[in-house]
């Protein structure tokens, strides 16, 4: 057989927060990256959400070190402005033909400063903050944007549109502009291509009965998240936009264009809609200095996830007011308010008048991608959404091109994320012989010794163009810096950050000596890599610097006060000075990596997480405590898709088995670990010790056993599990029963379990479903709290519905009742709707009964890894690091994590070894720079810096009883450095005496 | 009540028997000082050691202070606050609880020389204690005070007097609790205006020498290098600033926030009589406010500030 | 100028307050110039003794800022220094620290708003306690670090 290509590059379509993840993932396995994105900057859906459910974290602080990463990744091509015309060739050795649509300015001269914007004449409806106030025709998406490069909205531009203005052009300190651009084509020559094309929200403008196309007061979700925003058109206060009145009274409409099929053809439910929207509800009410009242309508909450539940919970408690009806109508009063009509839960209709109506729209798939679905050969289901199978979540029916985020069905961030690294993890599994082939290494010269030598500062001032000479005398800073200690060098520059500069900088290092630079420019948070790679090209080490922030911190914000605004610059540069003469160069150390993973636990997800590592090349080691492999799925008929488990378990198997990369442990567990990342090594109960550079968790979970409803007196009386495995044998009771109860929330949504199940709603349409296919005239009653059949799955419940399955919603405080009087069964329940008592008589009585955790802390405690109140592993960030541990090395996969279905169980195990690889691959780690080390002479042991390190990087020495600092897994955040009574911890690049130079030098 | 004879005797043979068991090398206890109204330390190796053991009304060293400095086996007599103390050093990892042996001694509060010598001006040339009273005489006379009148500040609102649930064994009956610090002084002061509260706060230490024999009195001041001593960077001058004085005793405090047993070792200790105590208070009723926390009442505590809640209060952040 | 200008040194973590400084800064939101910033990777990192040290030295106000609880980037670094700075901020009110010389707060990334109005305030209070004469040293050991 000839050798097929293999291209060690991939291609990732879509720069929101999935196709960002799945590029960084694929970068850091060892290859080169396209992340081709239509918009003028990456981010997407995500850069333009206030807040994120169910943390309240800020979306944009949390998104933005991840666009920071990605726009200076080495590996990582950012192509912006850029759209995809044609995938050719086949897994492998794809060529992508793209173009590039021409921005108008030369990003290498752009120094973002925003004088172009200033000077305008064109106001354009602002996209970002969905229409509801203005940008100009020369932008930039939003205040952090990657690339920070303004661009040009060719429609709208007077220039580009008749040929008149110019001045963008004519202002521009940095020559910048250039209407000359063309588009040009490309060909890009990839292994896979990872699809990431996110979603459009419902436009609700067709709903006539919904009133948006002309009421202001009716408006959508996504737009009330701007108005919430602090970046938002009205800085975070919430008014309507109308009137400009404060809103006494807000009610969200949910499921507006999603569970649908009426008017909105989108018979699928969303899935975040109910959370956002009671996020926006509590946000809402934080912002507002007055008594506001918010009024959910929905059909049914559907807080299934991760501490949705107490989130929901706690929204109640702050009094938002949910209201179980859908509105259909809504009618615009005189006086700028929205009057609803609807009937309540117990049947009575009522009227009932808001301030503003907020409609909870769902996620759409955009026509676009319709098209790019159409034009590259990929199945799609009928909402539009990629087709895919539960055991391989994320590829798609074009062998080598894969998919992430929304467009395998509506989900929120940390599934996004969660899938992308699936997608990073599958994108590659073919292209593991290429590895490392394109990707680029930045080499530097050996930094210089300056060990001894007095330091010998060189300053630059910079300009930026007119953005800081405009406001401060340049030349007075200079002349001052010229008068501090140990100041060697100091002078001016137009653009600190030009090309020219760093060359001049490189040069001055070696003609002149120069230990430590400092740069007055702006910020650190930006510019500080830049500079530290232009002195590590100089040969000095890089963390010799420091910067003072005189653009954002001061000319930008004091222009109307130059001389307060110099002598604040003076200052800022004398601290910066003061700080640098402390500087130590800072050493980087390199630990080997073992290029095994040791994963515990052989279910489903332990087994995928192996089985692609092996695909990538690496070895593991699987432990599983039970006899056989396979874990709680054993017990599983069929997926909600109707896969057969069995049969997957089965062929999952033989590939383990077959595997030469997977060694499987049986009946043994974790003994004895010791070590951190790149050099765990762990003594299994069977003798065995393994060394390895990961760990991956996949304990899984536990049916509960209920202590309710007869559960284990009556024989009539099963688990989801127990009625699967009779389903799996054909047991002939289940098939000749004519009346089944399924009884749901079982243990779950109580208060000693404030969580949902999230797989039980799914499982029991999809088993009353089978039953039904099977026995139409088999009476199926389902007694439920609210039905969360979310995403592509709502289509079961539909099903069920249509095939007589009798859903009838019950109270937590009018649970039903169930007695036996012999062999019968009776089920007692009160349905709401007749408002009468029902009386059931089932040959099954079917509970959900609840996922409860494993409680691994004995595991937990030996890998330093934390678990939830609930006892589920806890992520590093609930948004953003959904199967990573705050320990380095340490991942988790499957429902030890949290309960979720098949695919979502498959797609974390793709996911975790994805982020274990980005480990796996580098031969040598780098560890060190800016972290903490202890001063033994000071140390007393005490354990103070133990207790509070968030990474657990911080042990006692026993033999030595002093605290000794792990370099691999020290953040750099400090704190055990102002916990410690005796100052032993040292942050290095922020030490007291440093810090303490500062104070002095500011005053 | 055990006379104090008896219970002498009692810790003595508890000393012995220790030792004889192998279960402990040393027993720090207490022995009568050699001037009237004073003990001192006794690290006890032998019986003959065992038998100068006392328990005493003056015994206003803290004992937990010497232990770090016995890397064996150690077993010390202490009463309530000491062995809080020794319970705080376990927690913070200065000693082990194998190699800890507490016995336990029923406290009735520590009576204050400074307010004896006030009510008896006349030379004291020998006192004599019992649970409630305390004898004093002089050349040729001889009077007596009731214990109440002159205890200690701390000990009056001492809610640990008996080392129940931490000691190995416990001598003597145990004593009641008393009823908590209040506070109520220094909420009375915070309603002062700022010139009255500085004044007191400044007030109080205005004669410190920085001697630091507070700090060398107090169990919980183990750091290898003080903050004190510190030169790069230098946190306090070496001058005697009005300033630098007052932020060693606020940092003083700040340091043993959540840790102090209010044993008032440091004022016992100050040969200026500043009230120390004051500054550790106002961070006390913080922490036990907000945190609920009280020091050395077992062997499993987190101090408060090695951790966190999130809900932790918060109305003075914007 | 006849009104009393005073001196603030700022403590700012870098991933959350520092950034909505920087975003200040972009959106133009103008501030008076009174405070000078101290870049720290985390609250968490905030000695307690830093604030001593800024008064001493003569600072009129100190300003500590920071992520919002769950926000910050090192998890928890932000929750260890919110303890700390409740006892500090305590201590120094209850022994004569004028209200208004030492504020706290959090401040997103994204608030870019919030802090030019935190600024304006901590400003304006600062001010209004006149110069700190109560905690800073008589005179000051001047001099140069020690550079090793």
């Amino acid at each position: 057989m000839a050798t097929k290509k293999v291209v060690g590059a991939a291609l990732v379509a879509g720069g929101g927060v999935a196709g960002m993840q799945a590029a960084l993932d694929l970068a850091n396995a060892g290859y080169y990256v396209y992340l081709v994105e239509k918009s003028l900057a990456i981010g997407g859906r995500m850069s333009q959400l206030d807040k994120t459910f169910p943390t309240n974290d800020c979306s944009m602080c949390i998104i933005s070190p991840k666009l920071v990463e990605v726009g200076r990744h080495i590996n990582i091509e950012l192509l912006t402005l850029t759209d995809i015309l044609a995938i050719d060739g086949a897994e492998g050795d794809f060529r992508v033909r793209v173009r590039k649509n021409p921005r108008y300015i030369d990003m290498s001269k752009c120094i973002a400063c925003g004088e172009c914007t200033k000077k305008c004449p064109v106001k354009v409806d602002n996209e970002y903050n969905e229409l509801l106030d203005k940008r100009k025709a020369i932008y930039v998406q939003y205040a952090q944007a990657v690339p920070l490069k303004y661009g040009i909205d060719a429609e709208k531009c007077l220039m580009l549109t008749k040929g008149k203005c110019g001045s963008c052009q004519k202002v521009c300190p940095a020559k910048a502009v250039d209407y000359g651009q063309k588009a040009e084509e490309a060909v890009l020559n990839v292994g896979s291509v990872v699809l990431a094309p996110g979603f459009k929200p419902y436009n609700p403008k067709d709903f006539e009965t919904y009133r948006y196309a002309d009421d202001p007061n009716v408006m959508t979700a996504l737009e009330f998240e701007r108005l919430l925003g602090a970046t938002g058109p009205t800085m975070g206060h919430v008014v309507r936009s109308g009137d400009h009145k404060e809103p006494q009274s807000i009610a969200f409409l949910q499921c507006v264009g999603s569970r649908d099929i009426n008017r909105a053809d989108n018979g699928y439910c969303s899935s975040v809609c109910c959370m956002y929207a009671i996020k926006e509800a509590i946000i809402a009410k934080e912002h507002a200095k007055y008594d506001l009242q918010v009024t959910v309508f929905y059909m049914d909450i559907r807080s299934f996830g991760k501490d949705f539940e107490r989130y929901y919970e706690k929204a109640k408690a702050k009094g938002i007011r949910f209201v179980r009806s859908r509105i259909h109508t809504v009618q615009p009063l005189k006086d700028g308010g929205v009057r609803f009509h609807y009937v309540t839960d117990h049947g009575q209709s009522t009227t009932e008048d808001f301030d503003l109506a907020v409609l909870s729209h769902g996620l759409v798939i955009t026509g676009e991608t319709q098209d790019m679905s159409r034009k590259f050969g990929l199945e799609t289901d009928k909402y539009n959404f990629a087709k895919t199978s539960s055991f391989s979540p994320v590829a798609l029916s074009r062998p080598g091109i894969y998919a992430c985020g929304v467009f395998t069905g509506p989900k929120d961030i940390p599934s996004s994320v969660m899938e992308a690294s699936a997608a990073a993890a599958a994108a590659s599994s073919k292209l593991s012989s290429a590895r490392g082939t394109l990707t680029r290494t930045v080499n530097v010269p050996a930094p210089m010794d300056i060990n001894g030598e007095p330091p010998r500062i060189g300053v630059f001032i910079c300009h930026c163009g007119i953005n800081i000479a405009s406001v401060i005398d340049v030349p007075k800073v200079v002349e001052f810096a010229k008068t501090l200690p140990f100041v060697e060098f100091a002078s001016n520059t137009m653009f600190a950050c030009s090309q020219d500069n760093q060359e001049q900088m490189v040069k001055l290092i070696k003609d002149m000596r120069l230990n430590r630079i400092v740069v007055s420019a702006c910020s650190p948070r930006t510019h500080e890599p830049l500079f530290m790679e232009t002195l590590a090209a100089a040969g000095l080490n890089k963390y010799l610097f420091e910067m003072a922030n005189i653009r954002n911190h001061d000319s930008w914000v004091h222009a109307g006060n130059p001389e307060e605004a110099t002598r604040k610059a003076m200052d800022m540069t004398e601290m910066a000075v003061a700080k640098a003469a402390l500087l130590t160069p800072l050493t980087e150390n390199v630990i080997d990596v073992d290029p095994t993973a040791l994963v515990i636990g052989g279910g489903v997800a332990g087994l995928n997480a192996a089985l692609t590592l092996s695909q990538q090349g690496f070895k593991s080691v699987v432990v599983e405590k039970a006899e056989k492999l396979g874990g709680i799925a054993n017990r599983i008929l069929s997926t909600s898709k109707d896969e057969d488990v069995g049969k997957y378990l089965d062929e999952l198997q033989a590939k383990v088995e077959a595997d030469p990369n997977i060694s499987v442990a049986l009946k043994a567990e974790v003994g004895q670990v010791e070590g951190f990342v790149g050099n765990f090594e762990t003594t299994l109960t069977n003798g065995e010790t393994v060394k390895h550079g990961v760990t991956i968790i996949a304990t899984g979970a536990l049916e509960s056993k209920p202590a309710e409803y007869l559960y284990g007196q009556n024989p009539k009386v099963l688990t989801h599990l127990e009625l699967d495995e009779r389903m799996k044998a054909r047991d002939e009771a289940v098939d000749a029963a004519r009346t089944f109860v399924f009884v749901q929330c079982v243990g779950s949504r109580e208060p000693e379990r404030m969580y949902c199940s999230k797989v039980c709603c799914t499982h029991t349409v999809h088993s009353a479903v089978h039953i039904k296919k099977k026995n139409p005239d088999a009476r199926i009653f389902v007694l439920y709290r609210d039905m969360r059949t979310y995403a592509q799955k709502e289509d079961l419940y539909k099903e069920a519905r249509d095939l007589g399955v009798i859903f009838v919603r019950y109270d937590l405080d009018s649970k039903p009742k169930v007695s036996e009087s012999g062999e019968a069964l009776n089920v007692e329940v009160h349905d709401p709707v007749s408002g009468r008592n029902l009386l059931i008589n089932p040959d099954f009585l079917v509970l959900a009964a609840a996922i409860v955790s494993g409680r691994e802390s004995e595991l937990a405690m030996k890998y330093k890894v934390p678990l939830d109140e609930d006892g589920w592993f806890f992520e590093a960030h609930q948004k953003l690091r959904p199967v990573d541990f705050a320990t380095d090395g340490m991942f988790m996969a499957g429902i030890c994590h949290y309960p979720k279905p098949m695919d979502e169980v498959v797609a974390q195990a793709q996911a975790a070894a994805a982020r274990a690889v980005t480990v796996l691959t580098q031969p040598k780690m780098t560890v060190g720079g800016i972290v903490a080390e202890i001063n033994q002479a000071k140390c007393s042991g005490c354990g103070v810096c133990v207790a509070v390190c968030p990474f657990s990087a911080v042990k006692i020495d026993e033999a030595k009883g002093k605290a000794a600092v792990n370099e691999a897994m020290c953040k750099g955040c400090g704190t055990c450095a102002s916990s410690c009574r005796s100052d032993a911890p040292i942050l290095r690049g922020f030490t007291n005496d440093g810090l303490f130079a500062q104070i002095a030098a500011a005053l | 009540m055990t006379s104090l004879p008896d219970l002498n005797q009692k810790i003595q043979s508890a000393a012995k028997r220790l030792l004889a068991e192998g279960k402990a090398e040393v027993v720090i206890g207490c022995r009568q000082g050699t001037t009237p109204m004073t003990v001192a330390p006794i690290f006890c190796r032998t019986e003959d050691d065992c038998n100068q053991l006392i328990w005493s009304n003056f015994a206003k060293i803290n004992l937990a202070t010497y232990l770090p400095k016995y890397p064996g086996k150690v077993a010390i007599i202490a009463k309530g606050c000491d062995a809080r103390s020794a319970v705080g050093q376990v927690v913070e990892k200065q000693i082990e609880r194998e190699n800890l042996y507490i016995v336990g001694v029923a406290c009735g509060g520590l009576v204050d020389v400074e307010q004896i010598q006030a009510r008896e001006p006349r030379p004291i040339r020998a006192a004599e204690e019992d649970w409630a009273t305390i004898k004093l005489s002089g050349d040729g006379w001889s009077s007596s005070l009731p214990k109440e009148d002159v205890l200690r500040r701390n000990c009056k609102t001492c809610v640990s007097r008996t080392p129940e649930g931490v000691a190995d064994e416990l001598i003597g009956e145990p004593t009641e609790a008393l009823p908590a610090d209040d506070y109520a002084d220094l909420k009375a002061l915070a309603g002062q205006s700022l010139e009255e509260k500085m004044a007191y706060f400044k007030g109080l230490v205005k004669n410190c020498l920085r001697c630091y024999a507070c700090r060398n009195a107090c169990p919980l001041c183990y750091c290898p290098v003080c903050f004190v001593d510190e030169t790069r960077p230098q946190w306090l001058g070496k001058s005697q600033d009005e300033m630098d004085t007052f932020t060693f005793h606020l940092l003083r405090a700040f340091h043993c926030s959540g840790r102090c047993t209010s044993c008032g070792g440091c004022e016992a200790a100050c040969p200026m009589d500043i009230k120390l105590r004051e500054f550790n208070r106002l961070l006390d009723e913080e922490v036990q406010k907000d945190w609920n926390y009280l020091p050395g009442l077992s062997w499993d505590q987190t101090p408060p500030l090695t951790t966190y809640r999130p809900d932790d209060e918060a109305d003075f952040i914007k | 100028m006849s009104e009393f200008e005073p001196k603030i040194v700022a403590f700012f973590c870098n991933w959350c307050t520092y950034g909505a400084a920087d975003l200040a800064g972009v959106s133009r939101l103008d501030y008076p110039p009174n405070f000078r910033v101290v870049r720290l990777p985390c609250t968490g990192r905030l000695n307690p003794k830093y604030i001593l040290e800024a008064f001493k030295r003569g600072a009129d106000g100190v300003w500590i800022s920071g992520c919002h609880p769950g926000d910050c980037h090192y998890i928890a670094g932000n929750y260890h220094a919110r303890r700390k700075f409740m006892l500090l901020h305590h201590m120094l009110e209850a022994v004569g620290l004028e209200p208004g010389r030492l504020h706290f707060s959090w401040i997103s990334s994204a608030e870019a708003n919030k802090f030019q109005e935190i600024a304006r305030e901590v400003v304006e209070k600062v001010r209004a306690c006149g110069p700190n004469v109560n905690f800073r040293k008589a005179e000051l050991d001047l001099g140069l670090p020690e550079v090793a």
